[in-house]
């Protein structure tokens, strides 16, 4: 299990899970950083979006 | 009458007839009633049925209808709907353990409008839990077998929605979609399913999947059908912070099979592995439409590679965001797969997600410029026809993972952008399982797609086509 995969599994605060589950979240969480690499690299020349909150179409 | 027959009846006779007063509205919902406790031990599509409800309320449509006041096409109809909409003092559990015996005080806004139409809600659909999964094999309530083959998955999420249609238990059922609900069980189970541009159909009062992508849709057996059961339950709802404003609804009205002129784009190099009879079917559904007068282009959009994976992470981090709570208190009380799969959600940073959002934006701005030269984008809504069973969840053959030309980057961009979305029976493989095919418009493009898919099915008969169980 590499450190990123330990820090991801530690934002689960606590809950446990079977061998079994967890062998299952660590690969998935491998993926993970696969593709969180492959969108950072996509998706770098992209603006950042901005959303606001007013109620669209009124002058607040 | 024999009951076969009002089984056979699609929504648009059915509707004739009772407002006719040539079937009344207590039969109908009695035959329907009948076919589901005929057939449901085999396809476990329903979690609630409306045993006593559903014929007090169609004989109070006949006291209606007989008095003249008739409400339109739905008055009287039997529907299903998915069990993520709420029901006032009626079971709503999302297909979770959570929620085993929570009935809701109040109707969600669909179901507010299926009963201000006179609808007859018969029973309450099976489905991967809170819409979480491609196959309705991760409910609670145990997996949703395939007309067409028992042995067979449904699609998922809304599997119960369209086995139900497809066995022909009430003409209409309302699913949800959050990356590909609606299509891909609608192709699995031979039956035509929509889903609108995002916000058109309030979601208030349905569990949220993921905010971000979530949309309610349809199945029927016809995009006639499709539209008479869209017309009453689109519209602006100001509790749905996605709603949009929007025309009265009329897409029946202007539903029309004239496709002359469109430009029907398709993205070849997605379809690599698409399953060879899969592939045969949609290359003759694409001379079918040349034939009714589309111009045929081909299309490049490489930014739609990520699609898959963008949408992934979007809904793995906002579905995390809503089942925290549950998920710190009972997460062994979630499937199994679900669980694990909101443990992942659970880790996704801030940044990460907003890193989601920027490939989202960039792959959003592609699809327009594509929309400006074409008008509809065409394609197989799956890769291959319904896995068995027997495959679980790996069975539907996506790549959420990397970066590819697989073709689930077709099946999960029309929510992940919030496209109208259509998948119509195309085909029937050598294994006597249904084919479909999708048309995805621009934004707001509803009816051009809805037309495009009733001049199909105006050319041809695969909608026509029924399960072996239910023709026995």
């Amino acid at each position: 299990m590499t450190d990123k995969v330990a820090r991801r599994l530690a934002l689960l605060e606590g809950a446990e899970f079977s061998p079994a589950d967890l062998e299952a979240i660590v690969t998935e969480l491998e993926d993970l950083e696969h593709v969180v690499a492959e969108l950072e690299e996509f998706a770098q020349d992209t603006p950042w979006i901005s959303l606001q909150v007013q109620p669209a179409g009124e002058k607040v | 009458m024999a009951p076969i027959d009002i089984l056979e009846l699609n929504l648009t006779d059915l509707s004739k007839l009772i407002v006719a007063r040539e079937l009344s509205s207590t039969e109908a919902v009695k035959t329907a009633l009948a076919r589901l406790d005929h057939l449901d031990d085999k396809l476990n599509a329903f979690i609630t049925v409306l045993r006593e409800q559903a014929p007090a309320e169609a004989k109070q449509a006949d006291e209606e209808i007989g008095r003249g006041n008739y409400r339109g096409p739905l008055h009287g109809i039997p529907v299903t709907i998915k069990d993520m909409f709420e029901t006032a003092g009626v079971l709503t559990t999302g297909g979770s353990k959570i929620l085993a015996d929570w009935v809701p005080e109040t109707d969600s806004a669909l179901v507010e409008h299926l009963r201000a139409a006179g609808a007859i809600i018969i029973g309450k659909t099976n489905l991967d839990e809170f819409g979480h999964g491609g196959t309705s094999t991760l409910s609670h309530f145990g997996p949703v077998h395939n007309p067409w083959n028992l042995d067979r998955i449904a699609g998922g999420s809304s599997g119960g929605s369209a086995a139900a249609v497809a066995a022909g238990i009430g003409p209409l059922s309302y699913g949800t979609e959050t990356g590909s609900s609606v299509r891909r069980p609608a192709s699995y189970c031979g039956i035509t399913g929509f889903k609108p541009t995002f916000g058109i159909i309030s979601r208030h009062g349905s569990f949220r999947g993921a905010w971000s992508q979530d949309h309610v849709g349809l199945f029927a057996r016809s995009v006639k059908d499709i539209t008479l059961g869209l017309d009453p339950v689109a519209g602006f709802d100001p509790r749905d912070p996605a709603s949009v404003r929007q025309d009265e609804p009329a897409y029946t009205t202007r539903l029309e099979a004239n496709v002359r002129g469109l430009k029907v784009a398709v993205l070849r190099r997605f379809l690599d592995g698409v399953n060879s009879e899969v592939r045969q079917s949609f290359d003759r559904a694409l001379k079918v439409f040349a034939g009714a007068g589309c111009e045929i282009v081909d299309l490049d959009v490489p930014e739609l590679s990520y699609a898959a994976m963008t949408s992934m992470l979007t809904s793995s981090a906002e579905s995390a965001g809503i089942n925290r709570r549950w998920f710190h208190e009972r997460h062994q009380d979630y499937v199994p797969h679900v669980s694990r799969g909101i443990a992942v959600g659970m880790t996704i940073t801030a940044s990460e997600y907003l890193t989601a959002q920027r490939a989202r934006h960039k792959i959003r701005e592609a699809v327009r410029a594509a929309y400006e030269k074409v008008d509809i984008i065409a394609s197989p809504t799956t890769a291959r026809v319904a896995p068995l069973l027997s495959d679980g969840v790996k069975g539907n053959g996506d790549d959420t993972r990397h970066a590819s030309y697989n073709q689930s980057n077709l099946l999960r961009f029309p929510s992940m952008l919030g496209l109208p979305g259509c998948s119509l029976p195309c085909g029937i493989n050598s294994e006597s399982l249904p084919i479909g095919m999708q048309l995805i418009g621009a934004w707001f493009a509803d009816q051009t797609v809805l037309n495009a898919a009733l001049t199909y099915q105006t050319l041809t008969d695969w909608h026509t086509r029924r399960p072996a169980l239910v023709k026995a």
